[in-house]
């Protein structure tokens, strides 16, 4: 059975869906039993869905794609 | 290779990612007029060196490798390399265990504007800096972001492990500061 430390250890990798099948499920069991670790699962993920819904709205500008299409053109 | 199936290729995998590349360009420069030079000579480079992309690779991490040493080649070139900072000496603190008590979630992070939490973002050092963004903002995986950056799976875990730390530090100081939330000490 994992621990608290293991879970710990595996979080960011977890959050990131980077482990296998079979420890994700260790993972997602552990935090299932243990409020603090489900505490700090949910305070990591809203950290990152920070980053993703605050830092993800730029776009490359119209124009600057017009250029490039226009400079590939250009090349042979 | 206009016209040629390559063009097509080219045009496909690497068109597509315009959007990712010029976010990332914003991060390296700081700069709107220079993130768009960036973009420009990065897609320049692609396009004349596309016969050494290797099909079944991924394309994102290829341009991104790009661009990354256009980018540190142009800052040589103009001797604005930035001061080095020793990676290893920046202490990071678990932000989640000093705020356990008072807000377990992180919903004090949804009361910080956004120019406070990109500020956050571009103070972090830029080894630091670019995993964040390649990892937390858009989302690769660590294997591409390993490729992008030429460094081992493990540099990638280890840096976005501090920069998260770090960032989330520099955040709960601010939102101290700004009463979003009570410091340990002052909670009961």
């Amino acid at each position: 059975m994992m621990n608290c430390d293991d879970a710990k250890r595996l979080l960011l990798d977890y959050l990131k869906q980077e482990l296998t099948p079979e420890v994700t499920g260790e993972v997602r069991e552990h935090l299932e039993r243990c409020r603090p670790c489900e505490w700090h699962e949910r305070f990591e993920r809203n950290f990152q869905r920070l980053l993703e819904t605050r830092l993800r709205g730029e776009c490359c500008p119209d124009q600057l794609k017009q250029r490039i299409v226009e400079q590939l053109k250009g090349e042979k | 290779m206009s016209n040629s199936p390559a063009r097509a290729a080219f045009d496909r995998e690497i068109l597509p990612q315009l959007d990712l590349l010029y976010r990332v360009a914003l991060r390296y420069t700081h700069d709107p007029a220079r993130a768009e030079d960036l973009v420009q000579d990065t897609m320049l480079k692609a396009y004349r060196a596309w016969d050494r992309y290797q099909p079944g690779t991924s394309p994102r991490a290829w341009l991104l490798a790009i661009m990354r040493n256009t980018f540190i080649n142009q800052y040589r070139a103009a001797k604005r390399a930035p001061v080095p900072v020793d990676l290893d000496r920046l202490e990071a603190q678990p932000v989640y265990d000093a705020i356990e008590d008072s807000d377990p979630e992180g919903q004090f992070f949804s009361s910080i504007v956004d120019e406070r939490i990109l500020q956050a973002l571009d103070a972090l050092p830029a080894e630091f800096r670019e995993v964040m963004v390649l990892s937390d903002i858009e989302g690769l995986p660590y294997a591409e972001i390993a490729e992008a950056l030429d460094v081992p799976m493990g540099t990638v875990k280890s840096r976005l492990f501090r920069a998260r730390r770090l960032m989330q530090q520099d955040l709960l100081e601010h939102a101290i500061e700004m009463g979003y939330i009570k410091p340990r000490s002052a909670t009961p």
